[in-house]
């Protein structure tokens, strides 16, 4: 059987989305994405610069076989700008798949609710995949699925913090109301919190700083494919249910004393 | 020489006006970018059909690294 995940018009045997930046180098980056299996990956825009080739990504990720590229939407603060980036991405990449993040403060990056939601209306309208990089908010979830996101995205904990799954119990509840793919995006760091959010029911999990700041990031996002290989397995078999006192596993006869 | 604004520096234009003369002219591969012409999106069908006017600002960006 297989287990795809669907987004949109997209599918993927990949469950781990992959971030493009803060590597060292395009051939660190491209070896990540490959032994990571991933399928779908993310990148920016960014101002021409004739005197930075190595910003421009788009000859070694033309490079990878099997790859959607999903352009973000940052440095976007409004609406409206998102839906500029957007359409110029679609202009240089033919996607119509986009990730949506509009985060005007630099301390936290925290997601603009509003001009978050304002924006996947316009993306949505003009026919993209809109995938939202959100708070763990499940009101505000459940309003963008309403809108016709394809996804949502909360965040397990600020970009680039690795502090992991700090929303944890919002997540369940987003998980349990969403008709949508969830997907977990920014904040982790290790591959064990990519299995925990698989476990709790998210269909994907998006890495970039655990992966790009790792001393090996190639090893480790092969590391994040497994683990988000294994939460979805352990999904699937059915976890056992907590209890508050012990149960035994090996008989207690009292035959010693 | 038409005096243009690209990507927020002062740029003076020795070509035809069109794309992609501004493009050979900074040094950028054509497919690899695309434009914002005084905030609109230049559409790629289009591209060829925009001609640049003096003091027009253009934003020529292209794909980095993201998460």
């Amino acid at each position: 059987m297989t287990d795809e995940l669907i987004l949109g018009r997209h599918r993927f045997a990949s469950r781990l989305i992959l971030g493009t930046g803060k590597f060292a180098d395009a051939e660190t980056m491209t070896a990540a994405v490959k032994a990571s299996g991933a399928q779908l990956v993310t990148v920016a825009l960014r101002r021409f610069n004739r005197e930075r080739p190595e910003d421009d990504l788009m000859a070694p990720l033309a490079e990878l076989n099997d790859v959607t590229l999903m352009p973000n939407t940052s440095g976007a603060l409004t609406a409206r700008e998102a839906l500029k980036a957007a359409i110029l991405a679609r202009e240089l990449c033919g996607s119509s798949i986009v990730k949506l993040e509009i985060h005007p403060n630099p301390h936290h990056l925290l997601p603009d609710p509003i001009e978050t939601f304002e924006a996947a209306r316009l993306l949505v309208a003009e026919d993209f995949d809109v995938m939202p990089y959100i708070p763990a908010d499940p009101v505000l979830a459940r309003r963008l699925e309403d809108a016709g996101c394809v996804s949502v995205m909360p965040l397990g904990a600020p970009i680039g913090t690795g502090q992991g799954l700090s929303t944890r119990g919002m997540l369940r509840t987003i998980v349990r109301d969403a008709g949508v793919p969830v997907i977990v995006d920014a904040g982790l760091r290790s591959p064990s919190e990519a299995a925990a959010a698989m476990e709790l029911g998210c269909e994907a999990v998006l890495v970039n700083s655990a992966v790009a700041a790792a001393d090996n990031p190639p090893a480790m996002a092969q590391a994040f494919a497994l683990a988000i290989r294994a939460g979805r397995a352990a999904l699937a078999a059915g976890l056992m249910s907590r209890s508050d006192t012990a149960v035994a596993t090996s008989p207690l006869t009292a035959f010693l004393g | 020489m038409m005096r243009l604004t690209v990507n927020g520096e002062r740029h003076e234009h020795g070509g035809d006006g069109t794309v992609t003369a501004l493009l050979q002219e900074i040094g950028a591969t054509p497919e690899r970018v695309a434009l914002l012409v005084n905030g609109e999106v230049v559409r790629g069908a289009k591209r060829d059909a925009v001609v640049l006017r003096e003091g027009d600002s253009v934003e020529v960006v292209g794909f980095a690294g993201g998460g």
